[in-house]
């Protein structure tokens, strides 16, 4: 067994010694991951997995090293640029990845893009015309 | 600033092109020739072509120093670089049908699985998919 391997075993024991608090985070991240474009909040979420709102971001952070709600813009932001890569347009996007304003989601968005939705959507066609074309 | 390029010092700047695009599905961004046989040589992920690239850098061969450090981990089996997938096990098969060795197996550990692999330019590359 390599340095490598003998490390992380010892590590992973430390770390992931719980295994119903993993078993928890892992679910959390699932419900997330298959319920990103409904209307998720932490009453929501602390009700599917029968745990208090203040133990589930906490256990969330643990493991996953960012809090429900992070995580929950991050896969947003990303289901929100195949869509836009698709062709569909902002408003379209917008409410296909769950955000209830057009306001906040292009906020967001150009905060963790670093361009607005509407200019990625641009590029991106133009893009993939250019690609065809020369 | 941006993150826009990452290095991966290899031994034989042809041999990993092989490797990563051939075996990994990367695609060739950037070949710019430097002179004496080195390249300026970037790869993308096919997914997100304008995404990070990697710099396959030949560090072990022009510098003695680089090569020790890459030499020691690569003797420790430790992966100083990794790479997310979205079903470990899958990409595993795949790169086993491809003749890829693996030092570690797909692996859970606790809210990760991993899988570590050899890039055949002095490197181990981790797999890593979120559970």
């Amino acid at each position: 067994m390599s340095f490598y391997e003998s490390e992380i075993k010892r590590i992973a024991k430390n770390i992931y010694g719980n295994q119903g608090q993993v078993n928890l985070a892992v679910a959390i991240k699932r419900f997330i991951d298959q319920n990103f474009e409904k209307d998720l909040n932490l009453d929501l979420l602390s009700s599917s997995q029968f745990v208090s709102k203040y133990h589930l971001i906490r256990l969330f952070k643990k493991y996953y090293g960012q809090t429900p709600r992070q995580y929950l813009i991050g896969v947003r932001i990303q289901k929100a640029k195949a869509h836009l890569k698709k062709g569909e347009s902002v408003t379209e996007t917008c409410f296909a990845v769950g955000f209830e304003s057009l306001g906040s989601f292009s906020i967001l968005f150009k905060n963790r893009v670093g361009m607005s939705p509407m200019k990625f959507r641009k590029e991106q066609l133009s893009r993939s015309n250019s690609d065809h074309g020369l | 600033m941006r993150i826009s390029v990452l290095s991966i010092p290899v031994y034989d700047q042809q041999q990993a092109l092989d490797f990563y695009t051939e075996k990994l599905g990367f695609i060739k961004k950037l070949d710019v020739p430097l002179g004496e046989g080195n390249r300026w040589l970037t790869v993308v992920s096919k997914d997100d072509q304008e995404g990070t690239q990697i710099v396959l850098e030949p560090a072990p061969v022009h510098f003695e120093p680089a090569k020790v450090f890459q030499s020691a981990l690569f003797e420790a089996g430790i992966p100083w670089t990794q790479f997310d997938s979205d079903d470990v096990e899958e990409e595993y098969n795949q790169l086993i049908d491809r003749g890829v060795e693996f030092s570690i197996k797909p692996t859970v550990m606790g809210t990760v699985k991993i899988a570590v692999f050899n890039d055949t330019c002095g490197n181990y590359i981790q797999m890593v998919e979120q559970l």
